[in-house]
């Protein structure tokens, strides 16, 4: 018997995480396309999360939970989807610049985007210039996000864009940054491609950044 | 006045002459003040700094793990609280002693580094500026229910972001003469601040009599304590300078979602502070501090204008004042982008919770949009709403003069008292208003309709065209340029 979609997207919205992950487990025994599943039942759900907390239905602790069960079907589904499928999905690598320990903002943007059937690596914070670079190297992801709450630590993310830039591979990921005192003007005097306002506005921007 | 009634002399009575407000029992507050204990032996707290660890290792009673967590048993904690002053006078650089910190004297002020500013000429929203900075100064300087002035803006077109703190003290002095709390990017920049203000006071030994600022210092939630932090309320401590090290949690992301929960977390923050400074020199002047609030869960704000904000910060002055410890509270802030009726409501709100709190330092009145945009009107309109709430807090008094008892049997029935002599004492007791109208529509209508927000935006611009602040002399100038200067050399490299 196939595992039944409505059901899977349900459990998703009300983020039952062992649910999520067993039914996926299920799906994947049964031999039913690992396309088929991220589409039909997870990313279906995650649609319906994204268009309740538009609405005010839905608020950030159950749309982070949402988030978590589409993680632990994705983590599921992962090594089996093709190279192409997994790339599709997207890889976005995350971190707080050197100088910052600040990073509950940056932490839910990395929620949302796992959210989102994104794979994310989390940096972490008071990152030098470097790591960012290699991690670029290393990970190829479609994204760079950046963070800083302070602004004495601010110009820190233009390092990382000029670094980027020297070792020629800034234009093989989107750069996006976020923080209380970082705006859309600031983003493009960097030469950052995408600024994040918030953590939703972060997931749709980015998602339509790299089209996915 | 001699009494007419002889026969009402009250025995044993207790006679309420403030409003009392009270969040917390005695039997609550031991309960969050055992379990922070516990946290700080259990989790501990992670101090990223050298000095500070070292200073833990060697009190032979402190635990610091490879991980840089510390952890600290009770007794430690409870030696540590009994060496703090329980009150500070504060002296601004006009000479005078104004701010005089102790159990339930309130005092106001403003918040400091607002990334952005909204210019009064064009409108627009941009970055805020060394003159921001001059100007909300001065502003505070000439509002009477202002006490002390942090910076308000950020002073964003300094040449170094390493040094920016330095010009931003320097705007602040040029514009306003009371006491401060100042900001800095790490412990020289506390220095150079101090140094600066020795200037004013006469040397440090001077200072520590009558400190001209207080050092605004704050770990990070949940538990953590950067580099930075550390190293200034090291050398806080070291000279003697006031500092709060003040705990932003937001409930719900980085503290539990229970307010309770919150105060146990941010007080364990505290209580390491408090620690701390004990190591490095028992006695230094330390105030307990909180901007305990929500993460809004919609946008995730950190919310200045919640309830839990006023309420949270009222229980947290509570422990303070059991714990013996110099209160920084939170008031006169808000969510909203514009100064408008929400801003109205939220800044009162806050304002008369933190009041009737007794919290000493009430800062971050005239924050809007969640602690991001600076706004000389929102400071302006908030002098207003702390008149009316300190109005309240005078209480009222049932003396024979106040029961006016002689009074009432002079005028007797159908009588009038606008023209009595005891009215003529009293009515300046009351509060006067400035900006609130409370003119007939005939008047209102025939002196242009105008809204609270159109008074508040002319005297905004009264005071910007005519305050001038008492000037800083020539000699005391060249000295903080000297600092200034010598700051910029070290770090144009």
């Amino acid at each position: 018997m196939a595992v039944d979609f409505g059901k899977m997207a349900d459990l998703l919205i009300a983020g039952k995480v062992e649910d999520v992950s067993n039914m996926t487990q299920e799906a994947i025994d049964e031999g039913m396309d690992p396309q088929e599943v991220l589409q039909n039942g997870l990313i279906a759900g995650m649609d319906v999360v994204g268009q309740r907390f538009k609405a005010c239905e839905m608020f950030i602790p159950e749309v982070l939970r949402s988030a978590k069960a589409m993680s632990a079907g994705m983590d599921k589904l992962r090594p089996l989807l093709s190279e192409s499928q997994a790339k599709a999905a997207g890889t976005m690598v995350i971190g707080t610049v050197k100088g910052d320990l600040h990073d509950i903002g940056k932490n839910l943007v990395a929620m949302m985007f796992e959210g989102a059937g994104f794979k994310v690596v989390n940096l972490g914070i008071d990152l030098e210039t470097q790591v960012f670079v290699d991690a670029v190297k290393e990970h190829k992801p479609d994204l760079l996000g950046m963070s800083a709450l302070l602004t004495t630590t601010m110009p820190r993310m233009g390092e990382v864009v000029n670094a980027l830039k020297e070792a020629g591979i800034r234009d093989q990921v989107k750069i996006m940054v976020g923080g209380a005192p970082v705006t859309g003007e600031f983003a493009e005097e960097i030469g950052a491609d995408i600024y994040g306002a918030n953590a939703a506005s972060s997931v749709d921007k980015g998602r339509e950044a790299v089209g996915k | 006045m001699e009494s007419i009634m002889p026969d009402m002399q009250p025995m044993n009575q207790t006679v309420q002459e403030t409003p009392q407000f009270r969040v917390l029992t005695e039997d609550q507050i031991e309960q969050i003040y055992f379990a922070a204990l516990d946290v700080l032996e259990r989790v501990g707290s992670r101090v990223h700094q050298d000095e500070a660890l070292e200073l833990f290792r060697s009190s032979n009673e402190a635990v610091v793990s490879d991980d840089k967590r510390v952890r600290v048993p009770a007794s430690l904690v409870e030696r540590a609280l009994k060496t703090y002053p329980r009150k500070i006078t504060l002296q601004g650089r006009n000479g005078k002693r104004s701010v005089a910190l102790q159990k339930d004297h309130v005092y106001f002020g403003t918040g400091s580094d607002l990334p952005f500013t909204y210019d009064r000429k064009t409108g627009e929203r941009r970055r805020t500026t060394y003159k921001d900075v001059v100007n909300a100064a001065r502003i505070v300087d000439a509002l009477p229910n202002f006490d002390f002035f942090m910076s308000h803006g950020i002073v964003g077109d300094a040449p170094n972001p390493q040094t920016y703190d330095r010009h931003q003290f320097m705007a602040m002095l040029e514009g306003c003469t009371k006491p401060m709390v100042v900001t800095s990017v790490d412990g020289e920049g506390l220095e150079d601040l101090w140094k600066m203000a020795c200037l004013f006071q006469g040397g440090e030994e001077e200072f520590r009599l009558s400190p001209m600022f207080v050092a605004y210092i704050e770990p990070i939630s949940p538990l953590t304590n950067d580099h930075s932090a550390v190293e200034k309320l090291l050398f806080a401590a070291e000279k003697g300078i006031p500092a709060m090290y003040t705990p932003c949690p937001s409930s719900g992301a980085t503290a539990p979602a229970t307010i309770a929960g919150m105060l146990v977390q941010s007080l364990a923050e505290t209580l390491l502070a408090a620690v701390m400074c004990y190591l490095k020199n028992p006695g230094m002047p330390l105030i307990m501090g909180g901007v305990t609030t929500v993460m809004d869960m919609r946008t995730t704000t950190y919310s200045y204008g919640a309830p839990e904000l006023s309420l949270a910060s009222a229980a947290n002055t509570d422990i303070s004042k059991w714990l013996n410890l110099l209160m920084f509270s939170t008031g006169g802030c808000s969510d909203s982008k514009w100064l408008d009726e929400q801003a109205a409501v939220e800044s009162t709100l806050s304002l008369l919770t933190a009041y009737l709190s007794g919290a000493n330092l009430v800062h971050d009145v005239g924050y809007i949009d969640s602690g991001v945009n600076a706004s000389l009107e929102s400071l302006v309109m908030n002098d207003e709403i702390i008149g009316m709430v300190r109005q309240v807090g005078k209480g009222i008094r049932t003396d024979d003069e106040g029961l006016a008892l002689k009074v009432i049997n002079e005028v007797g029935p159908g009588g009038e008292f606008v023209t009595h002599d005891h009215t003529y004492a009293h009515w300046r007791d009351w509060f006067f208003p400035k900006l609130m109208d409370r003119s007939d529509w005939e008047t209102w209508n025939s002196e242009g309709c105008k809204t609270m927000s159109d008074r508040v935006n002319e005297e905004t611009q009264r005071l910007l065209d005519t305050y001038e602040p008492q000037p800083i002399d020539e000699a005391t100038r060249k000295g903080l340029k000297e600092i200034i200067d010598a700051a910029e050399k070290r770090h144009s490299k």
